[in-house]
Formats: structure tokens, C-alpha cells, sequence
């Protein structure tokens, strides 16, 4: 099972910041309140159309609306009745819509993260003039240049026009080496969001503001480009089914009561349908969708389509030929497995006198990792005061 | 309710049981290549046929040619039944010289008899020469159980078969249906029919002198009543035991004569009757047996075998004791509706005293069960309740057991619908015996349920409210919308029972149940073979476990729970309108 996802660039980061972060409570004011005025603004025909279960539950409530104003108006008995049917059924979809609200509110929470992670970034644009002035990374336009030194961000995503440079793409591509990026030919492509390593290149924009690899992904973690998973879609040919079927059960139930000389109200008819249709999980299908997007969020993977959820899923093993951002981007030497014959505390001193002069990060991690457990080698290693050679051919 | 009648229901679901595999196995051995004990019988025949009308055997049909020549055949059948309906004067073996069908009648029942429906708007022996019933009615008791069995094998097929286009051939799978299922049982089921006291003969109707001759009151074409003294009767002749078995078997329920299976020629003793129930399960029942062998999943076709049996026994518990408790009016009334001696208790209106309460019961129940729709009893004059499981029973779209093919394939409906609910539940991709089920499946699953119920309250709520349509009702109130509501699900199911009630025989009854029964079979038909075809071409995804059993308990129990939920919420506002409303005003003491 392949699953296209991504690791977010903003949240890369190892287990112990992850701990020190307070997490976004679901229930905190803001998202409360920036979901319940969506829930208003959702009841949009045009945005609910999407959603046909809940488009007949306020199509409903529309008519009772339309026919309360009659009762009010004629004064006609039974208001009670009709006012308590038509406040259910506004209520219904205001709930719905608010459901989806409150799931899309944590990623909206997510991307305003990214957002204010962009807009920190800040970039040295060159002027006209050839001198440099500093300004935030989000105001880039396509055709400007902007410098970026050894330790920098690069601010937009662009193409290498003077110089060459080491990048840092693990964030992106989630490769651990880094990449030579270079003026001229098909190596020039940068991506806004990557850490120049070494040297000093200057960038021209090639995408405004809103247009950027790193925007795209913001609109994905809010849900904005969300495309509905396969099971999804399916589910919602079901649901409209039922919903159809429902429908003509109880637009036929009227002649059938005008039959048997019990002819029934606007209000009844629409709550029996109400009742009869799924409009619970109608409701809140997308709201599901959305939080199973959230789910991959919280654990630092970008889902890029709703099939990709749907497939985490099912996922049990997992391959990788990126260790970059998954791990420290470096490999490192976690264990010793001694032969037979050999105690691990010999192999541990050997293997640590023999990376003493090892300067790769391999070798580093194996002149740490024997402190960890004991530190016998350390103080025979300190006792034994030793001298190092480097390795070459003897000459003579 | 009486032991006896609790071991006639027992003993008939042991012999069902029984014989699912035998019928099973040899039905999968006739689809698939596998070799049968008729064959040095048949094969020549088939070959012969083959020549003759220049089918290659060895060609293989997608979907949409298997749909087209199946439309194509049915189509030209119901022209030639029309055809033979309309000029039957002038046709040989019409000893009482009945004229030409009207052509609302013609159309009507050249529409019920193709669909495999046998709704019946005439009086068989007054209407029907012999010519006609042979040549025009048993035909298509074949053909249609044949095709009906072709589209189920068709549905296995597409569910086996991976990475293919085609689904089989609909020649073959036509006749070898017929020279192979259908023909040999029926063969041997008309002579035991015979030997048992029904009738076979091409000749005149006899003329008897009655014992005990009665005085009635008629009306005259100038509306005055007289009385009259009937001293002798006409007693209706003809090849009955052949039509009998092929109209058991094949789940078609058209009756000879207008009393169907009451009357004694077409089932004259408890025995007959009993294999007759026995006769209408059969197939479908095999069926089951058929989809488990062929798909390589023999526990999944008894798990779908469960859920028919449990939803059959449901049925025929609620059918025996809503019949034997008679009614309450009656009792009040100081009439003793107990078992006895001398009386076999209960609701004994429109019963032949010869079957009694449990063979009534049960058969009103297989027989809407499956869409077989002859009846031994009339289930007009069943109570409420009682009357109201047979409407139930074809409301849930023929997939108890159901009719012969049309049963499985509507049944597997059920099942994608079933196991995309649960692969849901559970948060997997649902699969179907290895096959991945998607938005396409879903789509034409939900059209055949849409359709269904589309057809029948719509034909329901336009006939309740217009002059024409509530010009058939006999009886008024609830009973009257039960009536119409009857009629429509029985077209639409392709059962054709009727709550005989109603004066079905005018032109709007004839022209829109006509219409009922075509879209009722077709319009389910043409998404079931897509389903098929769709399948067919599907990968096989290894079964993992994620993958939602289709071969448990709990997969039967939630199959019977979608086939209730699907259709009792559809038809709950109606019928609480019709048998239900009636159920409660018996009790306050009102009866229609």
C-alpha cells in the first residue's frame, strides 16, 4: 500500500520539541468562534449543494420558514407546532455546518502556524540599485531577486540566477543530503522553505504570494483543496440515494393520506423526511473527513489527497528511502551486536578507538553511543592517553 | 397454531435445506463446463439448437451484449405472446371457441408472462384457449425462469471471474437452463401432478349436474335483478399438470385457472401442495449453493442462505399466528375460533378447508417469498397482519430465496450494499469476496433499490387519488389503499399474487401494472448486470485483515438487517397507512 504523504516542512522536528509545543486544544475560543460564524456563512445553497442529505434538510426549513410566515400571519392554529419544527430544522443544519466547522478549525489553526512561519522568514530583495533591503518573505512577487546567505531560508520558491550552493531539501523532499543548486541548467530550481548550507546565492521569485509549494500545503491542511476519498464518494452516492428514496416515500404518503382522509401539514411531511433521511451521518461525513486528515496532521504527515488517508489506513509496513526528515538526517549507531566470542564490552572499546578520528557523523555517533551505557571505555580511553594518526600510505 | 402445523413449516425448510446442495452442485456443474448426468441425453439437443439458430457456444458476451440479447429475446417473446393473445380465433386447440383478447388485457399479460410476474387481470378459463396457455403462457413460464436463472449464473460469473471483459454467453446460459433445470424436473413433476388428480386433456369443458342446486340473484345488462335457479355447472378442462410444474418451478405463479393452486386440478391433495412449496424454493434455494461453489467461497453461499431462511422464518411465524389467532371481532361475537375436531380454527375466510391455516400460511409465504405469486388461499381475505407479511415479503425486492435467479441477484445487491456498510464500520476499503467495491457499484446497487420503490409508490400515489384508479377498490378505507398498494409491489416484484379483491381488469390497471412489471424487471435487471460486468474486469485484492468476512453470523444478521432496514423504511409511511391503520381499527371494532 503506497500512501503519498508528506512531512511537513514547519513541523519538522524531533520528538522532544514536539513535547515542549502545548497542543491546540480543539475547544479553544478562537476556533469556537471563527466555526460558529461559519457555520452561518456554510449555509450558502451553493456551498451545501455539495452535501445533498443536509441541501433537502435546509431546502426543508427554507418551506417551513416560508409557510410559519403564512401561520403567523393567517393566524392559524398549530403555531406552536410549526415554530418549534422549523427552529429543529434550522437548527439541524446549523449544527451540521458546525460540526464541519470545529474539524476544519484545527487545520485552519495548523496553516495559520505555516502562515506566521512564512511571513517570519525574512528576505535580503535586491533593488534596482544593487543594494539590499529586508523585507518579509510573503511579499515576494514573481521577477524579484533576493540573496540568500549560508544558514538562510530561502524565502520563495525560485530559480538560481548567480552563484552555487548547498541546499538542505529534506524538508521538501525529505532526502538527507543536501543538494547542489546552481545558476544555469536544470539544477537552478529552488523551493521557498529550504536551508542554504554553504556559500551565497541570489534567487530570482518565479511564483507570488498565495502560488507557493509551501501555500499549496497550507490550503491543504485547511481543507480548502480537500478532495473527497473514494469510500466517500461512495458513501455520498448512498446517502443520496437513500435520500431520494425517502423523499418520494414521503412525497407519495400525501396523495395516499388525502386518500384515507388525513391529508397532512407542510410541517409534518418535512420532519418525517427529516427523520426518514441519514442526515446524521450526512452531516457529519465531512466533519469525519476532515478529522481523518487532522489525524495525519497531528502526527507530522501531510496527507496530499483524501485517497492518501483512506490508504493510511491500511497501511502496516512501511518503506522508506528518505531518512532525512524521519529521522535526524543522519544515520547514527543505535547498537553494538558483538560476534561470538567477543564480550560487548570489547567490541564497544574497539569500535570506539577506532571512530575517535572519524569526523562523520557515523563515526561521531559511535564514540557516543558506548558513554551512554558505561563509561569504561571512556576512562580506559582517557588512562590510555592516546595519540592519533591519520590514515595514509607510508612513503619510503 | 397447532404442532402439526409447526412441523409441516419445520419439515418443508429440513427438505429445502436438503436439497440446496444436491441442486447446487449440479446447476454449477451445468454453467461451468462440469459434466451431468443428462448429458448424453441433452448434448445432443443442445448442439442440434445451436446449429439450427447458428449460436457459437464457444463465444464469450460483456455485459452489454449479454444485456442487449437478453432484452432483444424478451422483447420478441412478448410480440409473438401478443401476437398469439390477439389472434387466438383463429388458432387451433379452442374447443370453446373464446374470442381474441382485448388489447389492454393482450398487452398486460404479454408483459406479466415475459417478466416472469404472472400477474393475471382474466379469468384463465374463460379467456384463454388451450393453444394460448401452451404455445403462449408455458412458454414463457420457461423462457423467463430460464433467463431469470441465465442472469443470476451471469452475476456468479462476474463475482468469479478476474480481469476479464466477458460474463458468459446468453444462448447457452438460456438453454441450458431450460433443457437441463428446468425440463427434466418438470417432466417428472407434471406425471406425479397427473397421478395425484390433476388434469391434462385438450378436451371440451364438461357439463355436471349438481347435487344440491342453488338459487342465486343476477343482475341483467338492463340492471334488474331476477333469480335464477342454477341446476348444473361447467367444470374447465385442459393440459393443466404440464403447466403446473414449469409455473411451480420456475417461480412464475400463473394458474391455470382463475382459483390458481386452491383449485383441485391444479393442486388436488396436501401432498401436491406440499411439493409445490417445495418446487418454488428449489432453484433459488440452490442458487445459494451455486454462488458458493462457483466463487470458490462455499460458507458465504450458506451464509447468504441464512439470511434468506431467517427472513423466511420470520415471515411465516408472523403469517401462522396473525392467521390463527382469527378474528377478534368474531370472538367478541361468541364464534369459537379454536382448534378442534371438527374445525381446523382461525381465519378460515378465503382458505380451502383442504390445507388449513398452516399450508395456507406457508404457502402465502414462500410464494411471495419468492416471486412466485401462485396462491392456495386468498390472501385479500387474510387479516391485517396477516396480509400484510406476503406485502412485506415482496417489498423486500424477491430476495428471500426470490424468484429463480432473480432472487440471488437481488439478494447480492443487498450484499455489496451489506459489505460497503460494514467495510465503513469497521474503516476499511470494502471488498467482496476479493473484489473492491466502489462509488460505481454503490451507484447501481442504489438504482435498482431507487427504482423499486420509485415504480411502486408512484404508480401507488397516483392510483389512490384518481377516479380510474380507485374505480377497482371493493373495499373501502385502509383495506382499499392495502388493495392498490398490493397490485403495484406484486407487479413491480414480478410476484403476481394479488389481493384478488380488486377489478384489476381495466385499461388503467392493465396499461400501468403492464408498465409496473416491465420496469420492475428490466430497469433491475440492466444495473445487476453492470455490477457483473464492472466486477468481472476487477483485480483480485488478497483477503487481509481488514477485510470484512462475508461467510459469518454476523455477516448474515447484517444482511437481513440492510434488506429490512432498505425497504421497511421505504414502504413503513404506506403501509401504516394501509394494513396497519386496518390492524387497529379491527380491534377498535371497524371492519372494510
Amino acid at each position: 500500500m503506497s500512501a503519498q504523504v508528506m512531512m511537513n516542512p514547519a513541523m519538522a522536528e524531533t520528538p522532544s520539541e514536539k513535547q515542549k509545543r502545548p497542543k491546540k486544544s480543539l475547544w479553544s475560543g478562537g476556533i469556537v468562534t471563527r466555526a460558529l460564524l461559519d457555520s452561518v456563512r456554510k449555509l450558502n445553497p451553493r456551498t451545501l449543494m455539495k452535501n445533498p442529505v443536509m441541501f433537502v434538510v435546509e431546502v426543508g426549513a427554507v418551506i417551513t420558514t416560508v409557510d410559519l410566515i403564512r401561520y403567523i400571519a393567517q393566524h392559524l392554529p398549530g403555531l406552536g407546532f410549526a415554530l418549534q419544527i422549523t427552529l429543529w430544522l434550522w437548527f439541524t443544519v446549523l449544527f451540521a455546518n458546525f460540526a464541519e466547522a470545529m474539524a476544519e478549525g484545527r487545520g485552519k489553526a495548523q496553516a495559520d502556524t505555516l502562515r506566521k512561519a512564512r511571513a517570519e522568514t525574512m528576505a535580503r530583495r535586491m533593488m534596482a540599485d544593487g543594494s539590499h533591503e529586508t523585507v518579509p518573505g510573503s511579499k515576494l512577487r514573481t521577477g524579484e531577486l533576493v540573496v540568500v546567505r549560508a544558514g538562510e531560508f530561502i524565502p520563495g520558491d525560485g530559480e538560481v540566477v548567480v552563484g552555487v550552493a548547498s541546499v538542505d531539501e529534506s524538508a521538501i523532499t525529505g532526502e538527507s543530503a543536501p543538494v547542489i543548486r546552481e545558476s544555469g541548467g536544470d539544477r537552478s530550481a529552488v523551493t521557498g522553505g529550504t536551508r542554504v548550507l554553504s556559500d551565497e546565492i541570489t534567487v530570482r521569485i518565479t511564483s507570488n504570494p498565495g502560488e507557493t509549494f509551501l501555500d499549496r500545503m497550507i490550503k491543504l491542511v485547511e481543507g480548502a483543496e480537500r478532495q473527497k476519498t473514494p469510500n466517500e464518494i461512495a458513501l455520498n452516492i448512498l446517502l443520496a440515494g437513500l435520500t431520494i428514496i425517502f423523499l418520494l416515500a414521503v412525497l407519495t404518503l400525501q396523495p395516499m393520506a388525502i386518500y384515507s382522509g388525513a391529508p397532512q401539514s407542510v410541517f409534518v411531511l418535512i420532519s418525517l423526511l427529516v427523520c426518514l433521511i441519514p442526515t446524521t451521518i450526512g452531516g457529519l461525513l465531512s466533519a469525519i473527513g476532515i478529522a481523518g486528515m487532522d489525524r495525519v496532521v497531528q502526527r507530522n504527515v501531510l496527507a496530499m489527497s483524501g485517497r492518501a488517508v483512506e490508504a493510511a489506513g491500511d497501511v502496516d509496513t512501511l518503506l522508506l528511502d528518505k531518512t532525512g526528515t524521519i529521522t535526524l538526517g543522519n544515520r547514527r549507531a543505535t547498537e553494538f551486536v558483538a560476534a561470538p566470542g567477543v564480550s560487548e564490552q570489547e567490541l564497544a572499546d574497539a569500535a570506539q578507538l577506532a571512530s575517535l578520528a572519524d569526523e562523520t557523523p557515523e563515526g561521531r555517533s559511535v564514540v557516543v553511543l558506548p558513554r551512554k551505557d558505561t563509561d569504561c571505555a571512556d576512562a580506559s580511553f582517557r588512562r590510555r592517553a592516546p595519540r592519533s594518526f591519520p590514515f595514509r600510505r607510508r612513503r619510503g | 397454531m397447532t404442532a402439526n402445523g409447526w412441523l409441516q413449516i419445520g419439515l418443508f425448510l429440513v427438505v429445502i435445506l436438503a436439497v440446496t446442495k444436491p441442486l447446487g452442485v449440479y446447476m454449477a456443474n451445468v454453467f461451468s463446463g462440469g459434466r451431468t448426468l443428462f448429458d448424453p441425453l441433452l448434448r445432443p439437443i443442445e448442439r442440434l439448437l445451436y446449429f439450427a439458430t447458428g449460436v457459437d457456444e464457444a463465444h464469450e458476451m460483456r455485459w452489454t451484449e449479454y444485456a442487449v440479447s437478453m432484452l432483444l429475446f424478451s422483447g420478441v417473446s412478448m410480440i409473438v405472446l401478443y401476437a398469439i393473445e390477439r389472434l387466438q380465433q383463429w388458432l387451433p386447440w379452442n374447443p370453446e371457441k373464446l374470442a381474441a383478447m382485448a388489447p389492454d388485457l393482450a398487452w398486460n399479460t404479454a408483459a406479466s408472462f415475459t417478466t416472469n410476474t404472472n400477474w393475471q387481470s382474466y379469468t384463465p378459463e374463460s379467456t384463454m384457449s388451450y393453444f394460448t396457455q401452451m404455445a403462449g403462457l408455458a412458454y414463457h413460464n420457461f423462457i423467463s425462469a430460464a433467463v431469470g436463472i441465465a442472469l443470476a449464473v451471469a452475476v456468479i460469473r462476474g463475482l468469479a471471474r478476474r480481469e476479464k471483459e466477458t460474463i458468459g454467453n446468453f444462448w447457452v446460459d438460456m438453454t441450458r437452463a431450460i433443457l437441463w433445470v428446468l425440463l427434466p424436473t418438470c417432466t417428472v413433476v407434471a406425471l406425479f401432478f397427473v397421478s395425484q388428480g390433476a388434469v391434462q386433456n385438450l378436451k371440451p369443458y364438461v357439463t355436471a349436474k349438481l347435487l344440491d342446486p342453488q338459487t342465486v340473484q343476477v343482475t341483467g345488462a338492463d340492471g334488474k335483478t331476477s333469480t335464477q335457479r342454477v341446476t348444473e355447472q361447467r367444470i374447465a378442462q385442459g393440459p393443466v399438470a404440464s403447466q403446473e410444474a414449469i409455473k411451480m418451478y420456475g417461480t412464475n405463479g400463473g394458474g391455470f385457472f382463475n382459483a390458481n393452486s386452491a383449485h383441485p386440478y391444479e393442486n388436488p391433495t396436501p401432498l401436491t401442495d406440499f411439493l409445490q412449496v417445495i418446487l418454488i424454493f428449489a432453484i433459488p434455494a440452490g442458487l445459494t449453493y451455486t454462488l458458493g461453489r462457483m466463487t470458490g467461497s462455499q460458507r458465504h453461499g450458506w451464509a447468504v442462505w441464512c439470511a434468506m431462511a431467517a427472513l423466511f422464518v420470520a415471515g411465516v411465524v408472523s403469517a401462522y399466528t396473525a392467521e390463527s389467532r382469527g378474528n377478534p371481532l368474531l370472538t367478541q361475537a361468541g364464534v369459537d375460533q379454536h382448534v378442534s375436531a371438527t374445525q381446523p380454527g382461525g381465519n378460515m375466510e378465503g382458505k380451502e378447508m383442504r390445507f388449513g391455516i398452516a399450508q395456507s400460511s406457508l404457502f402465502a409465504t414462500v410464494t411471495t417469498d419468492a416471486s412466485c405469486g401462485a396462491v392456495n388461499s386468498m390472501h385479500d381475505s387474510y387479516t391485517p397482519l396477516g396480509g400484510m407479511i406476503p406485502m412485506i415479503n415482496m417489498m423486500l425486492g424477491e430476495v428471500v430465496f426470490g424468484g429463480v435467479g432473480a432472487g440471488l441477484y437481488g439478494m447480492i445487491v443487498m450484499v455489496i450494499l451489506s459489505v460497503f456498510i460494514a467495510g465503513l464500520m469497521v474503516g476499511r476499503t470494502p471488498e467482496y469476496l476479493g473484489k473492491k467495491i466502489d462509488a460505481y457499484e454503490v451507484k447501481m446497487a442504489m438504482l435498482t433499490v431507487l427504482v423499486f420503490s420509485l415504480i411502486i409508490l408512484s404508480f401507488t400515489a397516483v392510483a389512490v387519488v384518481t377516479a380510474p384508479g380507485k374505480a377497482a377498490i371493493t373495499n373501502p378505507g385502509p383495506h382499499g389503499l392495502a388493495q392498490i398498494l398490493y397490485a403495484y409491489t406484486s407487479g413491480a416484484a414480478n410476484n403476481g399474487s394479488g389481493f384478488a379483491g380488486g377489478n384489476w381488469n381495466s385499461v388503467w390497471y392493465n396499461v400501468t401494472i403492464g408498465f409496473d412489471m416491465l420496469f420492475g424487471r428490466f430497469f433491475m435487471v440492466l444495473p445487476v448486470l453492470a455490477i457483473a460486468g464492472s466486477l468481472a474486469r476487477k483485480k483480485n485484492v488478497p483477503e487481509s485483515a481488514g477485510t470484512f468476512p462475508v461467510t459469518t453470523p454476523l455477516f448474515a444478521g447484517l444482511l437481513v438487517s440492510v434488506t429490512l432496514i432498505v425497504s421497511a423504511l421505504t414502504f413503513f409511511p404506506a403501509l401504516s397507512l394501509g394494513p396497519i391503520l386496518e390492524h387497529l381499527l379491527m380491534h377498535a371494532g371497524k371492519v372494510f
